[in-house]
């Protein structure tokens, strides 16, 4: 029931991480929006695996950190060297 | 028990994560409040996790997400700022909002 109860929560941070995402006024706020989605998500799968005692979905929470740490490396620097910025 | 306990404490590390996102008025204050706060209620949530599923299988996962995740969360922020600054955002400096919450 509790861990039901931090995926609801967790949900709605991500609702509010994507409220300002959309209304952010530079492209970095954006990106930190980005950042929060990504630390959601793995804890997301996280607490799924645990709640669902299936322990093989730890793998796909650790690689989706991975992937999030990537994309939000390379975004920065396409930004930084040439992409729109305003 | 304990893991039932963290896990009431990272429910008020998330909602003031999510405040903090709305509430300031700069992009670093922004950056610097998502920085700390969220990556407190990340930790708080994996050993809640460790502490709710005691010894099995899952404690070597949870170990390495958390050891991947103290690496690479301040790498992120960092990259972020630092991007941001190079490309010549003032610093200290309050931005005129267009729509307004509190």
């Amino acid at each position: 029931m509790i861990l039901i109860i931090t995926m609801f929560m967790l949900v709605i941070a991500m609702l509010f991480s994507l409220v300002r995402m959309i209304l952010g006024p530079t492209t970095w706020d954006r990106l930190l929006a980005l950042n929060l989605i990504s630390a959601k998500t793995i804890l997301l799968i996280a607490i799924y695996a645990v709640y669902s005692e299936r322990p093989v979905l730890l793998d796909i929470s650790l690689s989706a950190g991975i992937i999030g740490f990537l994309t939000i490396a390379l975004f920065a620097r396409f930004i930084l060297f040439g992409g729109r910025t305003k | 028990m304990i893991g039932k306990i963290l896990l009431v404490i990272s429910w008020i590390y998330i909602i003031f994560g999510i405040i903090g996102i709305f509430r300031f008025e700069n992009m670093y204050s922004r950056l610097l409040t998502s920085s700390k706060i969220d990556t407190v209620a990340t930790f708080t949530v994996l050993i809640a996790l460790l502490f709710y599923t005691g010894i099995s299988e899952y404690t070597v996962k949870l170990l390495l997400i958390i050891f991947f995740l103290v690496i690479t969360s301040p790498i992120s922020n960092h990259i972020i700022v630092r991007s941001a600054y190079l490309n010549g955002i003032p610093v200290g400096q309050k931005e005129e909002k267009s729509w307004k919450l509190w």
